[in-house]
């Protein structure tokens, strides 16, 4: 074949743009960090980066979610909690004014405690959380019992539950049935025997420590219920974190460079490079002109 | 016998042709670097014999050779290349445009990454979730509507960028079939000058040589068919002649003669637009008119109308086709189902304003600029959060009637609805999918025809630089077979030059050294 002086430089302007194209290939995957910059480089690599961004978005929302959700079980807990130390207070005050030895004085003095203790449950089943009511379903606006002026108490509660989505598709109920824990009945069984220590007359008493012990039972029953519940959350988060690792690790598998390899290449194409200039330099051959006289 | 001066004659011409060939020789060497100059060689021709057959030539044995001629200077120069450079040259105008709209596409589209619509999507998503959490929050509502503005924002951003990048490559088809139109009016006046040469008997290689890197040029514009015409006259068989160029489609069948080398005139080329898309109809070459779907000949050309888009009519429906309608379409079809799906979602929830009122009043989150629109063209631009959603959060419909058909303020399942809008599955564009995996689905076409115009892109480069390496194998001026050739010439001119001091030499024997005998 016959081979002239303007093919020869063309060539090697071809490969020298061709090595320096590669060079910024690599170059960009240092500078980025990431496998591909456009689409085009990959189409399914891309694809699935997509997929795999979205996936984490969630996780990570999720994991927000969490948190939300253990603040609420938490507060709720906490309010049974204090609901039960309480009434266990009112009980054995009751259990006291059974004793036939008290005075009507000493059970009026008792019955203010237990006025006290009322309105302290009223409170407690006020909770709010960020400006919210936790013990009034999904109502959380409006206060479940109201204290009146006169002592007495108005209701006004709501017992739906109050979702949480922890995961995609699932939701957790994060709230407690407010009527389980501080219903109506509830106060009225207090209110009954704060009337009936102010009366003096403690003839229903057996009566009506049954009807506090019932209502204990199902105050149990309902933080039972919240700790199984507490228990399911706590697993959730630990599966979500575990899923916050791999979706990470998988958005990094999929479009993260290898940087030692990107080096390694980048290192072998500069030395290419450095060879093409080089007998680039020596296109520009001495040509038979130089050896004529 | 022969004249007394017939060895003289004989050097002379000898002399003369090969100082013709170093005169050639210096041509080549000078133009060793003029772009598309083809090396010229002079073809030596042997004179006529002596005695030539004739009635009264002299009887002498044999004949005498009497000598050398330039016969022609000519090209050296392969025209089956020329068709090889052509046709590839003609592929990479097309993918190479083709791989350029698409790259720009994909910089606009910018997946996946942290700022495209696809995250602005998720962030939405994230911002419903938040809600559900905390439907009583202002905070949260404002984030989702600040949100749902970022999306609307988004999709108005990719509509209208396309429009301009469009905008951009409908300049450059005018352009394009300006230079065609331009070139054609240069072959077209190379021919009348060649046609005015070529019947005196010269060949006008260098106007040969321009001519044909006229060609080269719009070969990568549009697909061509070279064609000669012999110019009358004189003209030597190897003259080239006139040539006419046609454009062909990609069986090869014509679709119009740009340059007529018969006439000596030219056709020009022109594009025409819809009235009402402003799409690409019909490409026009004179007078003749070709129907778009019809003009599928490759090249920069026919790359610019596939990008830019084009328009055709079938059984009375109206098709807009091409890459970025395409695109745009895509993008309005999604947002148009989008804020549909999402709309009915929001309407049959219940916001605070419902709450307080306690009456249901439907209300759209997102419209389209106060737009009716019918289906979803335009939808992708015009997207944007309603009035009612930008006056007050407090429409925004968190709440979702329970079991029993109540509302209550912190009732957060329409939240959660809204934000399942994303991830459930529709019918989107004739296809069953959810919105994450239509954008996925449109971000991978993109892609794939993107990397497949880089690739022959790359493979049509390949093989038009591998024929060009061919081409230039043969045509182009080697410094070191023209130095050869200059010495080859020099040499036999001093040998010519040293016949005609031989000759000397016998005339001065003749005149000077006969008729002196015994003296």
């Amino acid at each position: 074949m016959r081979v002239t002086q303007s093919m020869l430089a063309a060539n090697s302007l071809r490969h020298l743009s061709k090595s320096y194209s590669n060079m910024q290939k690599y170059q960009d995957q240092l500078a980025t960090g990431k496998k591909i910059n456009r689409p085009s480089d990959d189409p399914v690599v891309a694809i699935k980066g997509m997929f795999y961004r979205t996936n984490l978005t969630e996780v990570e929302q999720y994991k927000r979610n969490l948190n939300e959700a253990y603040q609420w079980m938490e507060s709720s807990e906490q309010g049974i909690e204090h609901a039960t130390q309480v009434t266990q207070r009112i009980r054995e005050l009751l259990v006291d004014g059974q004793n036939g030895t008290k005075s009507p004085e000493d059970l009026k003095a008792i019955a203010v405690e237990i006025g006290q203790l009322k309105e302290d449950l009223a409170g407690v089943a006020n909770t709010q959380v960020a400006g919210r009511y936790i013990f009034n379903g999904t109502k959380t606006d409006g206060k479940p019992v109201t204290v009146n002026d006169d002592g007495t108490l108005t209701f006004d509660q709501n017992t739906e539950a109050f979702n949480v989505e922890v995961s995609k598709g699932v939701q957790l109920k994060v709230n407690v049935n407010p009527t389980n824990v501080f219903g109506e009945d509830f106060f009225n069984t207090i209110q009954s025997i704060e009337d009936a220590l102010n009366s003096g007359d403690m003839s229903n008493g057996d009566q009506l420590l049954g009807d506090l012990d019932n209502h204990f039972d199902v105050m149990s029953a309902e933080r039972s219920e919240i700790g199984a519940r507490y228990n399911r959350l706590e697993m959730i988060d630990s599966r979500i974190q575990d899923q916050e690792i791999i979706a990470n690790r998988i958005l990094s598998e999929n479009e993260d460079a290898d940087l030692e390899r990107v080096i390694t290449d980048l290192t072998i194409q500069e030395s290419i490079h450095r060879a093409s200039l080089a007998v680039g330099s020596k296109v520009i051959q001495p040509t038979l002109i130089d050896f004529l006289r | 016998m022969t004249s007394t001066f017939f060895g003289l004659e004989i050097a002379k011409r000898g002399m003369f042709t090969q100082q013709s060939a170093l005169s050639t020789t210096a041509h080549n060497v000078a133009n060793a670097n003029t772009p598309g100059y083809t090396r010229q060689r002079v073809n030596f021709v042997q004179t006529e014999p002596y005695p030539p057959v004739s009635k009264n030539s002299p009887t002498i044995p044999g004949q005498l050779g009497t000598g050398v001629e330039a016969g022609t200077v000519e090209r050296v120069r392969e025209g089956f290349l020329d068709i090889q450079y052509r046709s590839e040259n003609n592929k990479l105008g097309y993918w190479e445009n083709r791989a350029n709209a698409l790259e720009k596409m994909e910089e606009i589209m910018n997946e996946p990454s942290d700022t495209g619509l696809s995250i602005t999507m998720d962030r939405f998503w994230q911002s419903l979730q938040d809600l559900a959490l905390d439907p009583t929050n202002a905070g949260a509502r404002s984030v989702v509507r600040e949100r749902g503005v970022a999306v609307a924002e988004t999709f108005n951003y990719l509509a209208t960028s396309l429009k301009s990048i469009q905008g951009d490559l409908k300049n450059e088809l005018d352009v394009s079939v300006k230079q065609i139109n331009s070139l054609a009016a240069q072959i077209n006046n190379i021919n009348k000058q060649i046609s005015e040469i070529e019947p005196n008997g010269y060949l006008p290689n260098d106007l040969y040589d321009e001519r044909d890197r006229l060609i080269d040029q719009l070969s990568s514009l549009a697909n061509v068919k070279v064609s000669n015409t012999k110019s009358g006259g004189n003209a030597l068989d190897i003259a080239e002649g006139s040539v006419t160029i046609e454009i062909v489609d990609d069986n090869g069948k014509s679709l119009g003669t740009l340059v007529d080398g018969k006439q000596k005139r030219t056709n020009q080329l022109s594009v025409g637009y819809n009235a009402q898309s402003g799409l690409v109809e019909s490409v026009a070459i004179g007078l003749k008119e070709v129907n778009v779907l019809d003009f599928n000949s490759t090249g920069k050309i026919s790359s610019l109308i596939d990008s830019y888009g084009y328009t055709y009519q079938s059984n009375s429906t109206v098709f807009e086709k091409g890459l970025y309608p395409d695109m745009l379409g895509k993008l309005d079809t999604m947002a148009f189902e989008f804020a549909k799906q999402f709309n009915q979602t929001h309407s049959e929830g219940w916001s605070i304003e419902d709450y307080n009122s306690n009456t249901h009043t439907p209300v759209d989150f997102f419209d389209f600029g106060g737009t009716q629109l019918t289906d979803s063209k335009g939808a992708a631009s015009l997207l944007s959060v309603s009035q009612d959603i930008i006056n007050s959060t407090d429409h925004i419909a968190a709440a979702y009637p329970d079991s029993s058909g109540a509302v209550t303020i912190g009732n957060s399942a329409n939240a959660i609805r809204l934000a399942e809008v994303k991830n459930s599955t529709f019918r989107i564009g004739g296809e069953t999918t959810n919105f994450q995996n239509y954008y996925e689905g449109i971000i991978g076409e993109m892609a794939v025809n993107s990397q497949e115009a880089t690739r022959l892109t790359t493979n049509s480069q390949t093989l038009r630089d591998s024929v060009d390496g061919r081409r230039q194998s043969v045509s182009a001026v080697s410094l070191d077979e023209e130095m050869t050739n200059m010495i080859q010439f020099q040499h036999a001119y001093n040998a010519a030059a040293r016949m005609i001091t031989m000759q000397d030499e016998i005339l001065d024997r003749i005149i000077n050294g006969l008729g002196v005998s015994g003296r």
